[in-house]
């Protein structure tokens, strides 16, 4: 077993040593690799950021009724009532139209646009959270509460957040389409990279086959050139989604503010980048073991 | 030590190289094998060394019988024999000590002990001091010395030589034959084939000879 372990050693740092000493040669493929990789990485990324984002606008949905610019004192208190004896809800709370209006002077950096304002424009209202997210039972709630007497309207806040929601899950379709093209081309481009390889060293094969190295010896070198290479690749197209991200989040972050939210893209997790490395390595090795299988049957002197 | 019983070897494209041969070499022999170009001396001892396959018959090495053996047993059927090919098969773009390493590599020595058996074996050969050197700047007697270090690197229990010494002057190849015959002194069973019978018959040993794949009377 130690034998054992000792001769893999002994190929994986033959390989790696290989891998070095041709640098420019490798190097294109690496690169080709590497940004193969990190183009479904990014948009991944991406997509998962802003999901992520969307996802907390939308898992506390929040109802809000606006009173009748009429309303009186003795509604809001019915409609108070109401809510306080609803099992559907949660919780609520009331903002007056003063409030709202020093709210959107304040978040707005709209200091002084009530003395514009032929008084305040804003409606009392009633912010609700219900218990259950689902949406049906989120529609029905809104359908009732926006027949309560002198309740202008309910509207659900995140209504358009759901959409996009609705337009992440594509971007993820289309993330996992990417990927597996890619991953596709991971297998094919390491593939050729040992084929190309096992041609420059057909003598070497040969003569080592002639003198008794089984199949297993002759592949080993082959395999662990792919999986350094994949390895490579992987930790490269991580650096290079990194920087994908960095540049990106300004931009990204201008234009949230504008909106008055906060969304960053994030990067790897750990979690993610083990599994992005293991995947290429699996992916590389395989597109190796193919490779080493066709051309070694061709080159055996049988 | 190798068996031949009643075997025949017909390659594609349907040339009968071996037909229905049957012999039998004890450990620790010297067996000289003889015959012109095309006779089928190279394949008998491919077949030996489990590089091809008979046809017919049954191919014992060692106590294993070749033709029974999976494909992907033969690699270590020959880790076990010492082969010295008609063409070499020297790599050109590594060092004389490399060359002579690989099949220590294959059988998966750790480096340290097999610098030493590399060092020993160029140094029984006459080729000490130059592990460094280009195989392509020896001369062909010392490419053949090369060879046989490759050969008995890894102390084999048989070796076998296809021709050693074709193309060599006489006082060369005297020196391989001699060289042949010190394994042979130290218990290795030596198997060696050539087209010029005048070296063999100085040696006293048996000789078989092959005329188009059977044996000469
Ligand atoms: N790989 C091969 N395919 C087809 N025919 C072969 C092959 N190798 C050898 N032969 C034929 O088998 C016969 C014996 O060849 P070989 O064993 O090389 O003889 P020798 O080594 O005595 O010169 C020859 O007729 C040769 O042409
Ligand atoms: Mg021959």
């Amino acid at each position: 077993m130690k034998h054992y372990l000792y001769l893999h050693w002994q190929s994986a740092r033959t390989a790696l040593a290989k891998l070095v000493r041709q640098p420019v040669a490798n190097l294109l493929s690496l690169l080709m690799l590497s940004i193969a990789l990190a183009l479904p990485i990014s948009l991944y990324l991406t997509v998962s950021s802003l999901q992520d984002w969307i996802g907390r606008l939308t898992a506390t949905p929040q109802i809000t009724l606006f009173m009748e610019m009429s309303a009186e004192p003795a509604d809001h208190a019915a409609v108070d009532a109401t809510l306080k004896a609803h099992p559907k809800i949660a919780s609520y709370q009331f903002v007056s139209r003063a409030q709202a209006l020093a709210d959107l002077e304040a978040r707005h950096a709209l200091a002084g646009v009530a003395e514009g304002l032929d008084g305040n424009p804003l409606p009392d209202a009633f912010v609700v959270t219900p218990t259950s997210l689902e949406p049906d039972a989120l529609e029905r709630l809104q359908k009732e509460l926006s027949g309560l007497p002198m309740v202008a309207e309910a509207q659900f806040d995140a209504h358009w957040a759901r959409r996009l929601y609705g337009l992440m899950a594509l971007g993820h379709h289309l993330t996992l389409a990417l990927a597996v093209a890619f991953a596709v081309a991971l297998v094919l481009v390491t593939h050729n990279t040992i084929r190309m390889q096992i041609l420059a060293r057909r003598d070497e094969i040969e003569v080592a086959t002639l003198i008794g190295a089984p199949d297993s010896f002759i592949r080993r070198p082959f395999l662990y050139h792919a999986c350094w290479q994949g390895l490579l690749a992987a930790l490269i197209a991580w650096g290079l989604s990194a920087l994908f991200v960095a540049n990106a989040n300004p931009a990204i972050q201008e234009l949230a503010r504008l909106y008055n939210e906060q969304v960053e893209l994030r990067g790897l997790a750990p979690r993610e980048l083990a599994l992005l490395t293991a995947g290429a390595i699996a992916l590389a090795a395989i597109g190796a073991r193919l490779a080493t299988r066709q051309h070694l049957r061709q080159l055996a002197p049988r | 030590m190798i068996q031949f019983d009643q075997v025949s070897k017909r390659y594609p494209g349907g040339i009968d190289a071996l037909k229905n041969l049957s012999f039998t070499i004890a450990a620790g022999e010297m067996v000289f094998l003889a015959g012109h170009s095309g006779a089928g001396k190279s394949t008998l001892l491919k077949l030996v060394a489990g590089i091809e396959r008979a046809t017919a018959g049954n191919v014992l090495v060692n106590g294993q019988n070749l033709s029974k053996l999976r494909a992907s047993q033969l690699p270590y059927v020959r880790q076990h024999i010492g082969l010295v090919f008609q063409d070499h098969k020297i790599l050109y773009d590594r060092s004389v000590l490399d060359n002579v390493m690989m099949p220590l590599d294959i059988i998966g020595y750790d480096r340290r002990e097999a610098l030493r058996r590399v060092r020993a074996a160029l140094d029984k050969v006459g080729l000490a001091g130059k592990e460094k050197t280009a195989p392509i700047r020896l001369s062909g007697g010392e490419q053949q010395r090369l060879c046989i270090a490759r050969a008995v690197v890894h102390r084999p229990a048989i070796l076998l030589a296809d021709e050693p010494s074709a193309n060599l002057d006489r006082a060369y190849a005297l020196d391989i034959m001699e060289l042949f015959k010190s394994f042979h002194q130290v218990g290795v069973t030596v198997l060696i084939s050539a087209h010029d019978e005048t070296l063999m018959e100085d040696y006293g040993r048996r000789i078989l000879r092959l005329r188009e794949g059977q044996f000469a009377s």
